[in-house]
């Protein structure tokens, strides 16, 4: 017992001879922690963060990434296990990505208190430990998508809003942003239903849509979808019982593949769109300047711009589209 | 004789899981560049923390599986007795009661499944796979579809692995619920070894009809061993509650599958009738300890799904080789 004792303070103090080494050559080992993996949002993101990690390399400052999503998506337990896991080895910085605003305010309170600073991205955290926010202004983007919404409605008709899950933060403020300007801006507009959520993956949202749409699907004339699943899902069903192509006004949230494609077609009217690339780059950059002893702003907004199919073909559009993940990841 | 024998069987029982953990962990420990991290005493804290649900639930699974049961609706009922506790507790009802009404609402769903199972006579498979969907609806009407947040409570302490600033590496604390999940595991490995009802459980699941010819009152005692297990279940929901801060409809789905695994790679067969609480333990602790060795040496996520069910497999493999060799 007592030799094993030992030996975990030996290693102990090898791991932190081992940190402290490490920060005197500037390499900086920095857990990237998504909410998935899946989602090309995610994986934009995660080309955002090695963008920056290859920015850094050129100055000098080597940087390690880790990229590591919970082993369940849409697990909570799970992501705590993988910050805890990341505290323990001692990285120098952590990146995150909330799955719930509540429950990783434990996990990221104790890895401050380990010595282990985490910035928090796209979703946010009750607490206000994080060394910065780094995310999209999501109330403005689900303001934009009422906005535009209305716009194609001329301000009357009945509307659909199918959440995404909850708990999840950044969802639950476009819906909010959403919510709120069309009750205090749009008295025309009627909102038909706003309970449902679509969960974690394209098919449950799909089903989700399919259940709303069977009850609801002759008298709605328009839809909003807070992310990329429960769009694409959206979609989906309303091809299906053939309301699709603008009979349905549809606007979805986050740029995928599919959401694009949906979009050319007319399927879709409208997509809030957000600035992964950015918010994976500018995360691991805040991390990083903090390390380096430099001040960071608590709050950094990445931008939310509403693509149509009239500025489509926009240069800096087209970009915020079809980022270039492909530069960046193999 | 016999008794030598049953010495020795019970020795490589106890060996068995054992020696899978030793490897695991070596595996871990003989890359250098994981070392370091792994053996650490704030790893290991964090590895047991991580353990302590699985570990708490796989003392009523043990049960259920010894007495040759089975019970598929664990997550739900922990995602559900989640809620009760955080519901409670929002209600500013006082932390002793929220501890006591949230194991006594895993005991009930206990309750339920095994006097469905015992006065109908019906396969523990189906009823629990129904209670399974039946609790995790439960718990999202409860819980408004939405996750309840209640103000900060002692509660919340149950779980929390607390880092010192001072000595971000230091094993201990530990937090309340490691020991709590150690004391329960040695109450249960008495009651399993010295009790009767403990003795009758293992007779129940080795062969019922005999059990019944002999006296034993095997369709009460399928109720009692449900309605122990939904207790653990319950408070498996109360550790769940506390490490999220909140109630979670939506938690731990898939759960008892971690929980199942973790009892079979304890040395239980499914057929019932063998099993012990140490070497669910032990299961428990593999399977945390293999999330968290992956992690660290950075392998993908899909590698370690892959990895966690070949270590499944080969595990009841070794075990079925063991008793066909002990058998001849």
């Amino acid at each position: 017992m007592k030799s094993v004792l030992h030996r975990m303070l030996f290693c102990g103090l090898a791991v932190s001879m081992t940190w402290i080494a490490a920060a005197a050559e500037k390499t900086y080992t920095l857990a990237v922690i998504p909410k998935g993996t899946t989602h090309e949002f995610w994986k934009t993101i995660h080309a955002g963060a090695v963008k920056a990690q290859r920015e850094l390399a050129e100055k000098g400052v080597t940087v390690e990434l880790i990229w590591k999503g919970p082993l369940r998506e849409d697990d909570r337990d799970q992501q705590i296990q993988v910050v805890e896991t990341f505290m323990t080895r001692r990285v120098d910085g952590i990146v995150l990505a909330p799955l719930d605003s509540q429950a990783l305010v434990t996990p990221v309170v104790n890895a401050t208190k380990a010595g282990v600073p985490v910035v928090v991205f796209d979703s946010d955290l009750k607490s206000d430990k994080q060394v910065s926010f780094v995310a999209t202004d999501n109330y403005k983007g689900g303001v934009l998508a009422a906005e535009h919404l209305a716009k194609l409605l001329g301000e009357k008709g009945k509307v659909i809003l199918l959440r995404l899950a909850v708990g999840s933060a950044s969802t639950e403020a476009r819906e909010a942003g959403f919510l709120d300007t069309l009750k205090t801006k749009y008295p025309g507009i009627k909102i038909i239903s706003s309970d449902q959520h679509g969960g974690a993956t394209r098919e449950t949202a799909y089903q989700a849509s399919q259940n709303l749409l069977n009850r609801f699907g002759r008298e709605v004339n328009g839809i909003f979808c807070p992310n990329e699943s429960t769009a694409i899902g959206m979609t989906k069903a309303l091809r299906d019982i053939g309301r699709a192509g603008g009979k349905v006004k549809m606007i979805g949230f986050d740029s995928g593949t599919q959401s694009v494609l949906d979009l050319k077609n007319g399927d879709l009217q409208g997509l809030v769109v957000q600035n992964p690339m950015l918010m994976g780059y500018l995360g691991v950059m805040t991390m990083v300047k903090h390390l380096q002893g430099q001040p960071v702003e608590k709050r950094v907004d990445t931008g939310v711009v509403l693509v149509t199919s009239e500025n489509l073909a926009e240069t800096k559009i087209k970009e915020l589209l079809r980022p270039p993940v492909e530069q960046y990841l193999n | 004789m016999a008794s030598g024998k049953s010495r020795i069987s019970t020795v490589i029982s106890f060996l068995g899981p054992l020696l899978g953990l030793a490897f695991v962990m070596g595996v871990f420990i003989s890359n250098p560049e994981v070392r370091p991290y792994f053996l650490s005493g704030a790893n290991f804290k964090i590895v047991f923390t991580q353990t302590v649900i699985v570990a708490v639930c796989a003392l009523g699974m043990t049960l259920i599986i010894v007495g040759g049961g089975i019970d598929l609706s664990l997550g739900s009922v922990v995602a559900l007795t989640s809620v009760v506790g955080a519901t409670l507790l929002a209600k500013a009802v006082s932390p002793v009661w929220v501890v006591v009404l949230t194991i006594g609402a895993g005991a009930l769903i206990g309750l339920l499944n095994g006097v469905t199972i015992a006065a109908f006579r019906l396969l523990p498979f189906i009823v629990t796979l129904g209670m399974m969907g039946v609790a995790r609806g439960l718990a999202k009407w409860l819980a408004h579809d939405q996750t309840v947040i209640y103000p900060e409570t002692p509660l919340n302490n149950l779980m929390k692995p607390d880092m010192r600033p001072e000595a971000p590496d230091a094993l201990f604390p530990l937090p309340p619920g490691v020991w709590i999940a150690l004391a329960l595991a040695l109450l249960m490995t008495v009651v399993m070894r010295r009790t009767v009802f403990g003795r009758y459980i293992f007779a129940i699941g080795a062969n019922e009809t005999a059990s019944r010819f002999s006296g034993i009152r095997v369709q009460r005692h399928k109720a009692i061993i449900y309605t122990v297990a939904g207790m653990f279940f319950g408070l498996g929901g109360l550790m769940q509650m506390s490490r999220l801060t909140q109630g979670d409809p939506s938690v731990a789905i898939g759960l008892e599958l971690d929980v199942i695994a973790a009892v079979v790679i304890g040395g239980a067969s499914l057929n019932g009738g063998s099993g012990s609480i140490f070497g669910s333990m032990i299961g428990a602790l593999m399977m945390a300890v293999l999330r968290n060795g992956s992690q660290q040496s950075g392998w993908p996520t899909y590698f370690q799904e892959i990895i966690i069910g070949i270590v499944i497999i080969l595990a009841v493999g070794i075990d079925k080789l063991r008793h066909g060799r002990a058998k001849s």
